[in-house]
């Protein structure tokens, strides 16, 4: 692994905090960061690792903040960017927001977090459930400190605390998938994919057992059901509770699961999807006087497996650039509203509701300037977001959800289903 | 707080800090600490507080203590002998029974004092005592690596390797590696192998990688043995965690160094996590993937073939995402997704970016190497836009595309007509004039585009076009005399009389001499090759064998080697790119019929070939010939294509690699010299599958054998040396 130092920069590249772990490499190099970068990105040949003379940086940028990682030695590249994605995934956790004001609030905080993630270059503890329990202190708030050493430290079981209690038991569980479909201006297809994941808000009492059943393809093919809706997945990532041999051997999700709120498990399924919104655009440009959008939102009729009822889409946003240099707006929608964003050039369409099978349009007009601009803009793709609840574009379902406790009391498993969109784009003409 | 220089602050604070008041106010106290621990991280020096925060150590508020040792732990090494003082409080922190405590020093590195604590860490009941005690034993290492570490240290290091705790025996590893560095690391041997295997499963993602890098070191007894253990790693091979997995891939191109075959399964296997990584929500993982995926596409370029979609480009993907993934697509191309793959460039093209358009423009002159058609009729298109950046590309990638495939040339001799006016800067110029210079004969108005830039060359900047314009006026006056003598006579003089540059000078005067000695003289100097057929080796390399690039795998280099090489191909006249992969295949050329006596012109058309072929029976010599080659079909068709040029053999249809039965249909001309006047030509058509086929016109068995055993060496340098 080997990351000599970790620092965090602001957008001007002073340093907001430093943790020097190795020592091998002079802190002053960091000096040497801005300037390189502000070279490299003039040149176009950007790029995640910076050098100077024998140090490398291998920085990421989060908001308004850099970090960076410096080391003189050829170290794993993969392990120190999801060490620095790690670093994010904590601070966040900890200020809800990580950005630079964050950090200067909490600088003691970020301190003694840098020094659990790692010591001596090496990444120690990078879990943010264990690092809450030994780091206690919230910003400003001055406690006393816990004196009792964290269970978890010791714990077989390092992601759950012992002796957690609920007056009511329950798990909520969440499978939300976000479709991604690319659409060439041909209205064909390019690529579409599902990511999912299935999100629980555990609370129980004690060290409960669960097991999770999906409709999952190869356990169905494996028990020798092969009746009914079954679903393959791909790049099936566990969050580390899962007994990954148990699922290798006969596909049970078995894990005792971390207190409060949690990723289960996320999974990718690379099939063909309709899109369930399609988008018809007309886009006329006139140069020197104005541009005419039209565009048209049409929803697939959909029925719900569980219900027999038509699908709604809710919160539906199309994305419409215009030039940057378009002005006067004037439209004209048959449902919604339209709002003109210019500092992202774009033309924003708000439907709250959508129930398949409609459709809708809108017309833009824009007035364009006599003198063109000479710079050459892209044609950005227009894109939409949406959200369907009770409904998964996969047909995963989750069969059941049995939860084990010695104490042997009941408790209640809760799921929801929701689809929504992870950036549907259309190229244009 | 309002701002303070730096002196002024540290003054403030040791004022505050040595208040009685203030230290008898816990809150008040532990404030003033977080002040000095927030000016240096702001990178105040405050050591001159080192005295006072010594005092501030000796407090049961845990947060403060840890808050002192972050300081001290900052500052320990610069103050020796006040670090003296805080010995004592050290040594009772570190016997505390809440394990807390002691976690939260970090052993400071105060040499001779800290030993003591440390063993005594080494052995506590807490875990997380031991994880630190561990690492302290390599800070001090480090801090005076002369030394002779205790060898019981070593040893009780090597037996907490059996911990319970799984980080614990990670920093024991990792200990051990830096402190036993002189000796190359920590001793790997077969009980401490199976045993980190046995507990890799418990580990988090950094710890395995750890373990699994140290295992590279390993050296299986037995092929038995050494199949357990891949058998055992499978799991962590596809494992969702990129780290990791490339760890384990690494880990298994380490272990089987003399078995290509399970080498090559590993990378097949690997393929699926590699993709996924390459759609990694984080772009820094995605550039990381897809270096990684370069680095294999050396040894495997039929890998991701089928997996072409997952490379293009997303619109919002920052410029060295992009170029990355057409460098990869450039090496997927093949038969089935040229079209698709030619429309998506073509897209980029366009890009806002100039340096990713660029980047399009010159991966589809690479493609045009395999596909010339399709490929100059995008790049034409392209020259209609009459955008500079664009233009200047597409003549650059020109000039590339006809150095190695000279049979572009009518095609961009036309495109070339009425682009100097949109070019503006001098790599598109410099590329132009190269062009026109080679060309010159068939590009009509090529006298006239010449004129401009002579008549223009007092306010031309660039050294490089300056040099190009004489070379191109010299060959220009070579081919069209009545056209040129008189402007380059007016360049001439230019150059020798005003010109205050000196290599522009001299080269002037070095044409200028040239001239005197006749026109014959002149013609043999300057009319090199129009083309390098050896540079085709280019278009496709020959697959590397995988050790070639093993050790540099899952490390920083193959993020930073690849930018480099990019950068130093996509620039300059093509004479002066110079390869030694032509050295590989040299060796073929020692055969009767010499590659030199083979042609691939007068160029046979497809249909006409199928004619040819069909035609047999009446007047070709046919021979069949079994030749064992089982890797050939692995390679891919353009290194076996480059492979075929660069001895003037043609290839002309392929099945795209992997596919069964795979063939390939090629032809050739001999010329071949029986005595000092007769000059035989023959034709030879080739059909390659498994076995060779060949068909001559007219008979001449001697070129037909010569030919064959041409094509047989070809074969098997094309075959991997481990075979």
């Amino acid at each position: 692994m080997s990351a000599s130092a970790v620092f965090v920069l602001d957008l001007k590249g002073k340093v907001l905090i430093c943790r020097n772990y190795k020592g091998d490499v002079d802190m002053a190099e960091i000096d040497h960061f801005m300037p390189l970068l502000m070279i490299h990105e003039e040149e176009g040949l950007l790029c995640p690792v910076l050098s100077h003379g024998s140090v490398h940086f291998m920085w990421i940028k989060h908001s308004n903040l850099y970090l960076v990682a410096t080391t003189n030695k050829n170290s794993n590249a993969s392990l120190v960017y999801s060490f620095l994605y790690k670093i994010v995934e904590v601070f966040t956790e900890y200020f809800k927001e990580l950005e630079e004001e964050s950090i200067q609030d909490n600088f003691v905080v970020v301190y003694e977090l840098l020094d659990e993630l790692m010591d001596f270059g090496f990444p120690q503890t990078t879990d943010s459930k264990i690092l809450q329990e030994y780091i206690t202190q919230e910003g400003a708030k001055l406690e006393v400190a816990k004196s009792k050493v964290p269970t978890t430290v010791t714990n077989a079981v390092s992601w759950r605390s012992e002796g957690i209690r609920y007056k009511k038991n329950e798990v909520f569980i969440d499978v939300i998938e976000s479709i991604n479909v690319l659409v060439n201006a041909n209205g064909s297809v390019m690529s579409s994919d599902i990511v999912g994941s299935i999100k629980l808000k555990t609370m129980l009492s004690g060290m409960p057992e669960l097991r999770l059943g999906l409709n999952d393809r190869v356990l169905f093919a494996l028990t020798g059901r092969d009746k009914g809706k079954t679903v393959v997945m791909e790049d099936v990532k566990f969050h580390q509770c899962v007994r990954l041999s148990r699922f290798d051997s006969d596909r049970t999700i078995s894990f005792i699961p971390p207190d409060g709120e949690s990723e289960l498990m996320s999974y990718r399924i690379n099939t063909h999807v309709k899109p369930l919104i399609w988008i018809e655009s007309v886009i006329e440009k006139f140069s020197h006087s104005r541009v005419e959008i039209m565009v048209k939102v049409i929803q697939r009729k959909m029925k719900y497996r569980q219900f027999k009822k038509q699908s709604v889409a809710n919160n539906v946003e199309v994305r419409v650039p215009v030039p940057s240099d378009a002005d006067s707006p004037k439209f004209k929608t048959s449902t919604g509203n339209a709002k003109y964003v210019p500092e992202k050039n774009l033309v924003v369409w708000t439907i709250k509701s959508f129930p398949g099978g409609k459709e809708f349009l809108m017309r833009a007009h824009f007035g364009l300037p006599s003198v063109e601009n000479n710079e050459l803009e892209g044609k950005p793709p227009i894109t939409v977001k949406f959200e369907i609840p009770y409904f998964t574009v996969s047909g995963i379902q989750v069969r059941y959800m049995k939860i084990i406790e010695k104490s042997g009391y009941q408790a209640l498993p809760w799921v929801r289903y929701i689809t929504q969109s992870g950036g549907k784009l259309l190229t244009q003409h | 707080m309002p701002y303070l220089g730096g002196d002024d602050a540290v003054r403030e604070l040791r004022r505050a800090l040595s208040n009685p008041n203030v230290q008898s106010d816990p809150l008040r106290y532990r404030n003033t600490i977080l002040k000095v621990i927030r000016s240096m991280s702001q990178g105040v020096d405050v050591s001159g507080l080192f005295s006072e925060m010594v005092k501030a150590c000796a407090t049961v508020d845990i947060v403060q203590k840890k808050l002192v040792y972050v300081f001290l732990c900052s500052y320990a090494a610069l103050n020796p002998e006040l670090s003296l003082l805080v010995i004592n409080t050290l040594r009772k922190d570190c016997q505390d029974p809440n394990p807390m405590v002691p976690h939260h020093t970090r052993y400071p590195p105060l040499v001779e004092y800290v030993e003591q604590p440390l063993t005594a860490g080494l052995r506590d009941r807490a875990a997380c005592v031991r994880r630190v005690a561990i690492l302290g034993w390599a800070k001090l290492y480090n801090l005076q690596p002369t030394s002779e570490i205790d060898a019981s240290v070593v040893n009780e290091l090597y037996s907490l390797l059996r911990d319970p705790d799984p980080v614990v025996i990670v920093n024991c590893l990792r200990a051990l590696e830096e402190i036993l560095k002189e000796e190359g690391g920590v001793a790997i041997n077969k009980p401490i192998t199976h045993h980190l295997l046995n507990r890799l499963k418990e580990c988090d993602v950094w710890g395995q990688c750890d373990i699994l890098r140290v295992l590279q070191r390993y050296k299986p007894q037995s092929d038995d043995e050494l199949f357990d253990i891949l058998s055992l790693l499978d799991a962590s091979l596809v494992s969702p965690h990129p780290p990791v997995m490339a760890a384990t891939l690494s880990l298994f191109l380490h272990l089987c160094p003399d078995l290509p075959a399970v080498s090559q399964a590993a990378l097949e296997r690997v393929r699926g996590p590699l993709l996924a990584a390459c759609g990694s929500a984080s772009r820094e993982m995605r550039f990381t993937a897809l270096c990684h995926i370069q680095l294999l596409l050396r040894s495997l370029p039929g890998l991701m073939g089928a997996h072409y979609k997952r490379f293009f480009c997303g619109y919002a993907e920052p410029a060295y995402i992009k170029q990355r993934k057409m460098q990869v697509l450039v090496e997927l191309v093949n038969d089935e997704n040229v079209v698709m793959l030619l429309d998506e460039l073509k897209g980029y093209c366009t890009d806002v970016n100039a340096d990713t358009a660029q980047a399009a423009i010159s991966a589809i002159g690479r493609i045009g190497r395999s596909y010339s058609d399709r490929c100059l009729e995008i790049l034409t298109g392209l020259l209609g836009l009459k955008q500079d950046h664009i233009t200047s590309a597409v003549v650059q990638t020109m000039r590339d595309l006809v150095w190695v495939c000279p049979q572009c040339s009518d095609t961009v001799c036309v495109a070339l007509e009425g682009c100097e006016e949109t070019l503006q800067d001098s790599q598109g110029r410099q590329a132009l004039l190269w062009l026109l210079g080679v060309y010159g004969e068939r590009v009509s108005s090529a006298p006239y585009t010449l004129e401009v830039f002579i008549d223009g060359v007092r306010s031309e900047a660039s050294l490089g076009v300056k040099m190009e314009l004489l070379t191109t006026a010299m060959r220009l006056f070579l081919c069209r005399p009545a056209e040129t003598q008189d402007m380059l006579g007016r360049l001439l003089h230019y150059c020798i009389e005003e010109e205050t540059d000196m290599c522009v000078r001299d080269q002037a005067l070095l044409y200028y001499r040239l001239l005197h000695c006749g026109i014959e003289e002149t013609r043999k100097v300057l009319h090199g090759p129009r083309s390098d057929p050896s540079l085709g080796v280019l278009i496709g390399r020959p697959a590397e064998p995988i050790s070639q690039w093993a050790s540099s795998f899952n490390t920083l280099e193959p993020l930073r080697q690849v930018a480099v090489e990019t950068e130093s191909v996509s620039r300059g006249s093509p004479e002066h790119v110079t390869t030694d992969l032509s050295v590989t295949l040299s060796g073929c050329r020692v055969h009767d019929v010499r590659s030199g006596d083979l042609s691939p012109s007068p160029a046979l058309s497809p249909e006409e070939f199928e004619r040819l072929w069909l035609q047999r029976q009446e007047d070709f010599v046919r021979l069949e010939e079994r030749v064992r080659c089982p890797a050939v079909p692995h390679c891919s068709p353009q290194s076996l294509q480059a492979a075929m040029q660069l001895l003037n053999i043609q290839t002309l249809a392929f099945t795209p690699p992997h596919a069964l039965p795979w063939r390939v249909y090629l032809y050739t001309h001999t010329q071949h010299t029986h005595s000092e006047d007769t000059l035989c030509r023959t034709l030879i058509l080739g059909e390659l599958l498994l076995k060779v086929t060949l068909q001559q016109q007219p008979r001449d068995d001697e070129a037909l054998r010569g030919f064959l055993s041409i094509l047989t060496s070809v074969l098997h340098t094309l075959t991997p040396e481990s075979e």
